[in-house]
């Protein structure tokens, strides 16, 4: 069995029996993978308190050839993300990432996702307040687009055609992105109104500033997101984060 | 289904408990005269039927109010909030404190679904309220979740005339520096503490 050592982030962890736990980390060389900490419920157990959902470390595995479930033999904590647990919407949007992360990852080495996640954990914690729906919005976009499926916004999702480049544009959710008028007509599109373009434009840039969505344009954005995401990576699964997410819980208290 | 494969079954389905130990659980029983298997089948239907949340703390009880409620010595003026009724015991047995309680009912969990809404968050709101509280210790899990958990309470209250603490993070007692993970470590020294 190879002994496996590479950066990790713990996605889930679950109770396993009286003392152990089972994670399911995002690791930087390897993709999703899933693991049992025997004793880490133990009071002093050598995993001590970092096996967290969120938190960041170098992971070290006996990787057992053709299992699902390896063995954890080591998880060096470099850091606990507590800042996300600062207020919820903070965290209910670092809980989206890490279930897209989960569900959508792949098993094989796929750097370019990990370490976007890790950097969209610390912006995350770091953000002011009333930029974390906005950041939330473009650390989400980017992630889809790491993992393949950014939408088209300049050129026909269909057939590469150039878009006009200012103005409201049909959008098709299941085309991945803008459509030239004649795919619309064929196909059917959702009207992208110009301003929500815009917002879309900025938040797919990392250069560009921050738009500000108000409540009811943010509200919109959120929808689309929800059912981009939902549409090209769920496949029908299910996605706690991503509803809990979209309908706000802490608005209504 | 056979009745040994039923209780297997059904033990398995416990926490902790998993085929092998629901087996070796299953043929001691068998083992046993039969009055001890009737007397466990007969505490299982009682708790099930009688022991209910108390109204006021979420506590589980008997009677209503719970015992801790009723109790006129407790202050009602330091109430501990704890997730699940499991941690009341572990409280109330490990340290000497004499206020009361307010169970949740879990913990807010995103990537479970689990929001406000699922929490018992009005009725601490209304006790809070009641205005016989001063104040509010949140004893909610060391955990991520324990933690938004806890943020989420302190801005619920924030504005009411009450005063919220959170539990300190620390060393383990009889422990020795060297086996202590670096999490706790950090958080003992954040939470350092006056001698003199
Ligand atoms: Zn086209
Ligand atoms: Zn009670």
């Amino acid at each position: 069995m190879p002994l496996v050592t590479t950066p990790a982030i713990v996605l889930s962890a679950l109770r396993y029996g009286e003392t152990s736990k089972i994670v399911r980390l995002a690791t930087r060389e390897h993709g999703v993978q899933s693991a049992i900490a025997k004793g880490a419920l133990r009071p002093r157990s050598r995993f001590g308190a970092s096996l967290q959902v969120l938190s960041e470390g170098q992971a070290q595995y006996l990787a057992k050839e053709q299992r699902e479930l390896h063995i954890l033999t080591a998880f060096d904590l470099l850091h606990l993300h507590v800042a996300l647990a600062g207020d919820l919407p903070r965290y209910a949007t670092a809980s989206v990432l890490g279930e897209v992360m989960l569900r959508f990852a792949p098993p094989d080495p796929h750097p370019e996702s990990y370490d976007l996640f890790r950097d969209a954990l610390e912006a995350l914690g770091q953000a002011p307040t009333p930029d974390v729906d906005a950041l939330g919005f473009r650390l989400l976009w980017h992630l889809v687009s790491v993992l393949g499926f950014a939408p088209s916004l300049e050129a026909c999702a269909r057939d590469g055609i150039r878009l006009p480049e200012t103005g409201a544009l049909p959008f098709s959710t299941r085309e991945g992105g803008a459509l030239c008028p004649a795919c619309a007509a064929e196909h059917g599109a959702t009207q992208l109104p110009a301003d929500a373009r815009e917002d879309l434009t900025a938040l797919l840039d990392p250069g560009a500033a921050l738009p500000r969505l108000d409540g009811r344009h943010g509200a919109a954005h959120r929808r689309l997101l929800a059912r981009y995401v939902r549409y090209h990576l769920a496949e029908g699964a299910e996605l706690p984060a991503l509803e809990f997410w979209l309908r706000r819980p802490w608005e209504a208290a | 289904m056979s009745a040994i494969e039923a209780l297997i079954t059904e033990l398995a389905r416990l926490p902790g408990i998993g085929r092998k130990t629901a087996q070796r659980l299953t043929f001691h029983l068998l083992q046993q005269p039969p009055e001890q298997a009737g007397r466990l089948a007969s505490a299982l239907v009682a708790v099930s039927e009688r022991v209910r949340p108390c109204e006021q703390c979420g506590n589980l009880t008997e009677e209503q109010p719970c015992a801790i409620c009723r109790d006129p010595r407790r202050d009602p003026a330091l109430l501990c909030v704890v997730e699940d009724a499991s941690a009341v015991a572990v409280v109330d047995r490990s340290t000497d404190f004499r206020g009361r309680y307010h169970v949740l009912g879990g913990r807010l969990s995103p990537l479970d679904g689990i929001g406000p809404e699922s929490l018992r968050l009005d009725p601490l709101v209304a006790r809070v309220r009641g205005g016989e509280v001063r104040e509010v210790i949140l004893a909610t899990n060391p955990s991520m979740e324990g933690e938004v958990t806890a943020t989420y309470i302190q801005q619920l209250l924030a504005g009411l005339n009450v005063r919220v603490t959170r539990l300190a993070r620390g060393l383990p007692m009889g422990g020795d520096l060297e086996y202590v993970d670096g999490v706790t470590l950090a958080h003992a020294l954040v939470a350092r503490q006056e001698v003199s």
